[in-house]
């Protein structure tokens, strides 16, 4: 299980990786999304086998952590806080990152990260 | 008066300011008053908690009363109070900064806002227990940092807020995860439950888990990139000449600390723990990076022919004082780079509203083009000097009291062979100079010219003296730093006791004796695998608490 999502978070990185290192600025914002999710991964890989050991032989699979906690084994709820919390921050910024294109692209017409630096391209419009 | 839970008042008070002046939008006038009025008690705030706790305390609350492993812990120690405190200052003089050299326009447009916003964000990474709400109080400042370098959507600055917040998104990516790994090396993210852990570990006379070296670089490079050390500096120049000066200046005093704050709090507590130091590599790689850091930037800063540019590089030059200080870890060069730091945040906000000045009155901040300010700004070349030659460590100025206690330290500690950095200091000390003096040479003492003289009119109009009153009281408050060099660094040495001696701080925020009595909780070296008793203990511990609080 931990080998399995340790091979997804690898994947999700070498995605955003090659994303990153593209021009064309939505890539770069899709690698940087990207990221985030891996990292979201890796820790909820943190909280450990969803098993429990209960005698030498019987392992059970552990419940989520909703209120009915006094019956049953429970997985460690803290990476799902703060996985929930990264989340929202990640969707925050990526909320930010998408405006900053949309009004990059209104105001100089491009969205490439080249382009972008030279200095002498034309100014389309002075509203946002 | 100053009930331990109240600390948390330095969270809220500029929350509600930024609340208060999103919903007074457009109402400039008032919602400079709540600024002020949020500032100015956060900073009477902090003071009276720095005399209450001094020397040696510790305030500290639990967020919904859960005890420290469980809940989230807030502490108030000497550092974080000094660290509110001048930040707070260096946030004031560059709002009254703002109030003169922003746009009106730009000032509409959610300024207000977004500063207190930043505040708040700051204000909590000094005073969070732990690392996730560092990492959350990393992304409070950052987003509203975003906003504020956008503010205005100039073409250059849309160009560089990428560079700025792709970066700042990476770091932000590897502080998460490295604090998810943190989580799954120790079972805990609080500071003072790791720093008892860590210390459980060596007396046990086990080694750390495998791993947690690699994950210490990984936070170091968070830590660095914020920081701007070698080699992650490089965006810090372009970004923080591009946005409004008052903005420019508030970054300056206020998020490259973050960053050597992030240092100091999270590595001489857990990862360079007193009982790691020997063996750690950690401590090698920020040497080396502040090394580096001082010389290259400041070689960089005396080529530039702009003033922005010249003390963008020699803030980042100076970082490197920080990084050596931390790097030596020994209780001098801990004080001194604490104090360096407070000193750092003041003087350099002085001279990047200074910048401001000097833009608005000779027109242009390329050294080519301002000349003779001595005559007709005499107050601001005053200003300016006295900043100036403090940044250098002129004898009796602020720099001059951080630059000696790091330098003596460096070559007390000479065995180890920090004598490189104090010599690279020196010399550091020697550029800085030379770029200072180029700026004072070309912009201040040359004569008038006439050309020069024509484009300033346009400006003279409007009402300078906020900006003149931010000025001078920084540079106040890095001379009285001077004056009162004693004391500051008195508590600069009680602020740092914790690197050589968590057991305070982790009784403090643990209590009952947790670090003598090193086993408090069911607490494993592992992955948690948990099952029914420990689960049961988990939740059932707040309770007890409170019947223990309240009988």
């Amino acid at each position: 299980m931990t080998l399995l999502i340790a091979i997804c978070v690898a994947v999700l990185f070498a995605v955003s990786i090659y994303l990153i290192l593209g021009r064309e600025l939505k890539e770069v914002a899709m690698g940087v999304f990207l990221l985030g999710h891996g990292a979201n991964l890796g820790i909820l890989a943190m909280s450990g086998q969803p098993l429990a050991r209960v005698s030498d032989d019987e392992v059970i699979s552990l419940s989520a952590p909703v209120l009915d906690i006094a019956s049953t084994p429970l997985v460690d709820p803290l990476p799902q806080a703060l996985i929930l919390t990264a989340i929202v921050i990640s969707f925050a910024v990526m909320a930010f990152l998408l405006t900053l294109l949309v009004v990059t692209h209104r105001r100089t017409g491009i969205l490439d990260i080249r382009d972008l630096s030279h200095e002498d391209a034309p100014l389309l419009s002075a509203e946002l | 008066m100053l009930r331990p839970d109240l600390i948390v008042l330095l969270v809220v008070i500029p929350m509600a300011a930024g609340i208060l002046t999103t919903l007074l939008r457009g109402w400039v006038a008032v919602q400079r008053l709540v600024g002020l009025f949020s500032l100015v008690s956060i900073i009477f705030l902090a003071v009276g908690y720095l005399l209450h706790i001094y020397p040696g305390g510790v305030e500290t609350t639990q967020a919904g009363d859960w005890p420290a492993p469980f809940g989230i812990s807030i502490v108030l120690d000497e550092l974080s109070a000094l660290l509110i405190i001048a930040a707070n200052v260096v946030g004031l003089c560059c709002y009254l900064h703002a109030f003169t050299s922003l746009e009106d326009k730009i000032e509409r447009d959610w300024f207000h806002p977004l500063f207190h916003l930043m505040m708040m964000g700051v204000n909590y990474c000094f005073i969070t227990g732990d690392l996730f709400n560092l990492f959350v109080a990393f992304e409070i400042t950052l987003m509203a940092s975003y906003g504020l370098i956008c503010l205005g959507a100039t073409r250059q600055q849309l160009t560089q807020a990428y560079k700025y917040v792709m970066l700042n998104l990476i770091g932000s990516t590897f502080f998460v995860l490295g604090a998810g790994l943190v989580y799954g090396l120790m079972g805990t993210l609080n500071f003072a439950d790791l720093a008892r852990l860590t210390h459980e570990a060596a007396l046990n006379g086990e080694g750390m888990p495998a791993g947690f070296e690699a994950v210490a670089i990984m936070l170091f490079f968070v830590f660095a990139l914020k920081a701007a050390l070698f080699p992650l500096w490089f965006w810090l120049p372009d970004t923080y000449h591009t946005c409004p000066i008052a903005i420019g200046a508030l970054f300056v005093g206020l998020l490259t600390k973050v960053g050597i704050y992030a240092m100091l709090r999270v590595f001489p507590m857990v990862f360079i723990a007193p009982e790691l130091r020997e063996t750690s590599p950690i401590l090698t790689i920020i040497a080396v990076g502040a090394g580096l850091t001082m010389i290259l930037a400041i070689i960089a800063a005396v080529a530039m022919q702009n003033i922005r540019r010249i003390l963008a590089l020699t803030l980042v030059s100076h970082i490197g004082y920080l990084g050596f200080g931390i790097a030596m870890m020994t209780p001098d060069g801990l004080a001194g780079a604490v104090y360096y730091m407070l000193q750092h945040m003041v003087v350099m906000a002085a001279l990047f509203l200074c910048c401001g000045l000097i833009e608005r009155i000779g027109g242009s901040d390329d050294l080519s083009r301002v000349s003779g300010l001595h005559r007709r700004a005499p107050y601001l070349s005053v200003l300016f000097l006295v900043a100036a030659m403090s940044l250098v460590g002129l004898p009796p100025l602020s720099g001059f009291y951080g630059k000696l206690l790091l330098i003596r330290e460096g070559f007390a500690l000479v065995d180890k062979g920090y004598w490189v950095l104090s010599v690279t200091s020196l010399l550091t000390g020697i550029l800085t100079m030379i770029a200072m003096i180029k700026i004072w040479a070309l912009a201040f003492w040359s004569p008038p010219v006439r050309e020069a003289a024509s484009a300033v009119t346009k400006d003279t109009g409007s009402n300078l003296a906020p900006a003149y009153v931010g000025v001078t009281v920084l540079v106040l408050g890095s001379i009285s730093m001077a004056l009162g060099a004693e004391m500051v660094i008195g508590m600069t040495r009680s602020a740092t006791v914790y690197a050589g001696d968590p057991s305070v701080y982790v009784n403090a925020v643990m209590g009952n004796n947790a670090w003598e009595s090193s086993v408090i909780a069911t607490h494993e070296m592992q992955a948690p695998t948990l099952d029914i008793d420990t689960i049961a203990g988990h939740v059932e511990q707040p309770h007890r608490h409170d019947e223990e609080v309240h009988p």
